[in-house]
């Protein structure tokens, strides 16, 4: 937990809530929690208690969570947004920056609500079948932490095998290459042995992988009760690829049927992510979902108020494990939540932009103009 | 002049072979003229696209503002601003500044190329208007791909040449094909000139399938700036100033390569004199917004707008010296910059105004831009018979050397003049071939 007092009860109260064996949905909890935290960082974030007495919210004025202002992702690339002394810093996490100049940083002065966030939660999402204590082959398609000590996602993969993977498993990017040949001797052994496995990497990483396994003519054979986790965009690379196309690739070229490929939404800013539903509700429709702890909304960037359920708006997430920075983020992306047959909410899903869009106009944006110069 | 039909791979492919057996019927039409029997009646097209109450005004302003999500108000300003110079002299006299100096060269001939496809972007009317007379105007069949967000304007003038001169209509053909279809643009795209218009990727795709020995005109996207000089920013007339500038900004929602996306303020005190170009700016483009409403806009455009406009307030609270001004909605933004930075612009009425204290912070910052910068609004520096020697003209010819193809007066970034070297080129003769014939 936070080194401040101040924060730690806090901190506490929340890893409690994370270690609970059963999840719960508890709105008065959740209620309590964000508006005692939006309290800690109005007080103790400078930056954040200016953005939001821009907007005339404060902890006086905010009955709900939903009036917490939330900054944009894109502020952690010019701001160092913490709600402790920078130099309690413990580690630092950076976004991959491939858009843009500069990339945004999340500063951390206690690894513990990141770690108990991601667990259970992955746990739940990917492993929902398992008894606790099973141990899983993961094969990562990312660097180890210990190569790419500031990626997040590298960090959560270092976490997943210590706590729950089995001894054969390991990373197959290697010095910033992928080793392909080595993934799929491990996969083939496997098949072998029917020893299923967990293929966890980045949507790009994976489009590598597939591309060399169509240049050589192979095709892999993941033994059944193997699944896949795929995370992040495509934004700024060489090649965009729909998703839907994606998964009938890595279905194709892999054997991992398209009900046992899961996304994961997350991104550096956040302490928790969310998981397609596909392996704890395989007859439901695919949405995301996430751990109680986190909330999601969707704005109309209009007027700033929520949109009718199930209409698109921005994503935004209050997620309680960023207790070290800011708890309310306005992402980048345009969302909408999933509703039952009965019009209650079930999950949400984030909406891709249509890769075969026409841009909007012959003037550039400053943004793809300077992605186009590196 | 085809219909255009719904979408499907093989009927894309079939429109685009028929209208490509039409064009070929009709080239003797076209070659069987000389330059002056087309530049005639084209002259007498643009003549009738100038005025407004002609019927292909009437239609475009009917069928444009739903199609391409203007409000219809703009689409009138920018027709109206945009062709008003745009008439038959001016087309002649851009072909005797391009054509002229062949012509008493009895060794040199212009051959026009057998067909000319264009690929056109974009949704504003003006430069489609342009695009589809020019190849014509050097005598070239052309086939016309309108963009995706534009699907009225090349039909119109399509239609208006054909009413006007039959014979003519009968060598432009407009036709629906879509990218995804690979055989109907590889077909589309194997004239002998191709003229394409969009992104760098579209650019780059286009190149990738023409064949050497095929001539590629590109244009790609390109931006527009405004740079103002203390002048401009001290004086009663930065209202006056302001108006101009948020026409240039309004007009066409800030779509076209010509609108300006950033503002650079050059002053000895750049804060404060951003700061009242500014404030300024944002009243004009309230009125502006009063007489020609933005269009319509998507969530994830607006969402862009609302995630730029809470970038620049946490940079604010984050102590930056930065000022947000934004009107209800999305509806307009003017943001002053805490630097020469670029960023990220969403356009639609999205305005940076960056404050600098000379002309060598504004070449730093203009630096990034390369080859994508277009258009220069310029005020505010003192003006003198000698224009290389006044500062006005300094500062002109460093933007030159920057880039930019065309300096104008703020207020005049919408309507260039019809033989405005686009890019910095000629118009007709990259659509031409010459042949020189030696003697002896």
């Amino acid at each position: 937990v936070s080194a401040d007092p101040a924060r730690a009860g806090l901190d506490a109260r929340l890893l409690d809530w994370m270690r609970k064996k059963t999840w719960r949905r508890d709105d008065a909890r959740f209620e309590a929690l964000a508006l005692e935290l939006f309290a800690f960082q109005y007080a103790h974030c400078a930056a954040y208690r200016r953005f939001c007495d821009g907007r005339g919210r404060t902890p006086a004025s905010v009955r709900a969570w939903t009036e917490i202002p939330a900054v944009p992702t894109g502020a952690f690339k010019e701001v160092v947004l913490t709600s402790f002394p920078p130099e309690r810093a413990v580690h630092v996490f950076r976004t991959s920056g491939t858009t843009t100049r500069t990339r945004g940083s999340l500063h951390l002065d206690t690894l513990d609500l990141y770690e108990a966030s991601l667990l259970p939660t992955f746990r739940r999402h990917l492993l929902p079948e398992h008894a606790p204590g099973e141990r899983v082959r993961f094969v990562v398609v990312a660097p180890s932490p210990e190569e790419a000590p500031d990626s997040s996602l590298s960090h959560m993969f270092g976490v997943l095998l210590g706590a729950i993977g089995s001894a054969r498993s390991g990373y197959d990017v290697i010095g910033g290459e992928l080793g392909a040949e080595s993934l799929i001797e491990q996969v083939e052994a496997c098949r072998l042995t029917g020893e299923p496995i967990a293929l966890l990497g980045t949507a790009f990483a994976f489009v590598h992988l597939l591309e060399h396994l169509e240049a050589g003519g192979s095709k892999l054979a993941c033994p059944p009760g193997s699944r896949l986790m795929e995370t992040g965009g495509f934004k700024g690379r060489a090649r965009e690829m729909p998703r839907k196309e994606l998964y009938d690739w890595l279905s194709n070229r892999l054997g991992v049927p398209q009900t046992r490929i899961v996304n994961q939404y997350g991104m550096t800013e956040l302490g928790s992510q969310f998981y397609d539903s596909v392996l704890v509700d395989p007859e439901g429709p695919r949405r995301k979902l996430g751990p109680p702890w986190a909330r999601v909304r969707f704005i109309d960037p209009e007027t700033g108020a929520d949109v009718k359920e199930g209409e698109v708006g921005m994503v935004v997430i209050h997620d309680l494990a960023n207790t070290g920075s800011v708890a309310a983020l306005e992402t980048a992306d345009l969302g909408r939540r999933v509703l039952d047959e009965g019009g209650r909410p079930i999950g949400f899903e984030v909406l891709g932009r249509d890769p075969d869009a026409e841009a909007r106009g012959c003037s550039i944006a400053a943004d793809a103009m300077l992605a186009g110069l590196r | 002049m085809s219909e255009p039909t719904p979408h499907d791979p093989e009927s894309s492919l079939e429109r685009v072979e028929a209208a490509i057996r039409r064009l070929d019927l009709a080239r003797p039409l076209l070659w069987g003229r000389s330059i002056e029997e087309v530049l005639e009646p084209l002259g007498a097209v643009l003549d009738q696209w100038r005025d407004p109450r002609s019927r292909w005004r009437r239609e475009l302003l009917h069928q444009h503002p739903e199609a391409a999500g203007f409000s219809r108000e703009t689409v009138e300003a920018g027709l109206k601003l945009g062709l008003k110079e745009w008439s038959a002299s001016a087309l002649r006299e851009l072909v005797e500044r391009e054509l002229g100096p062949l012509q008493g060269r009895p060794a040199t001939r212009l051959v026009p190329f057998a067909r000319t496809s264009v690929l056109l972007a974009g949704s504003i009317p003006n430069p489609t208007l342009l695009q589809c007379l020019l190849p014509l105007l050097v005598r070239s069949p052309t086939l016309v791909r309108p963009g995706s967000r534009d699907p009225v304007t090349a039909r119109l003038v399509a239609a208006s040449i054909a009413a006007l001169d039959p014979e003519l209509g009968r060598c432009i053909e407009v036709v629906d094909c879509p990218s995804t279809e690979a055989p109907a643009m590889q077909r589309f795209l194997a004239s002998d000139c191709v003229v394409v218009s969009g992104s760098d990727e579209t650019i780059e795709e286009v190149r990738r399938s023409v064949r050497p020995g095929q001539r590629l005109v590109a244009y790609g996207h390109k931006l527009s700036i405004a740079v103002l000089g203390p002048e401009a920013t001290r004086s009663d007339d930065l209202g006056e100033l302001a108006d101009a500038l948020s026409l240039d900004v309004a007009l066409w929602d800030q779509l076209g390569c010509l609108s300006p996306v950033s503002i650079f303020v050059i002053d000895p005190e750049p804060r404060p004199a951003a700061s009242r170009v500014a404030e300024a700016l944002f009243e004009a483009l309230s009125r502006r917004e009063a007489e020609m409403p933005r269009g319509r806009v998507d969530a994830e455009v607006a969402a862009a707008i609302a995630r730029g406009r809470s970038e620049a307030d946490m940079r604010a609270a984050g102590g930056q010296p930065v000022e947000v001004h934004a009107s209800m909605g999305t509806r307009f933004s003017v943001i002053r910059e805490a630097g020469g930075q670029w960023r990220e612009s969403p356009l639609h009425r999205f305005v940076r105004v960056h404050g600098l204290p000379d002309l060598l912070s504004l070449s730093e910052a203009l630096l990034p831009l390369g080859r994508h910068l277009s258009a220069v609004a310029l005020a505010g520096f003192e003006e003198s018979a000698d224009p290389d020697q006044a500062a006005f003209g300094s500062v002109a010819r460093l933007l030159s050397e920057l880039g930019a193809s065309r300096i104008c007066r703020p207020g005049r970034m919408q309507c260039p003049p019809l033989g405005w070297h686009h890019d910095g080129r000629p118009l007709l003769l990259p659509i031409a071939r010459i042949a020189d014939r030696e003697s002896g």
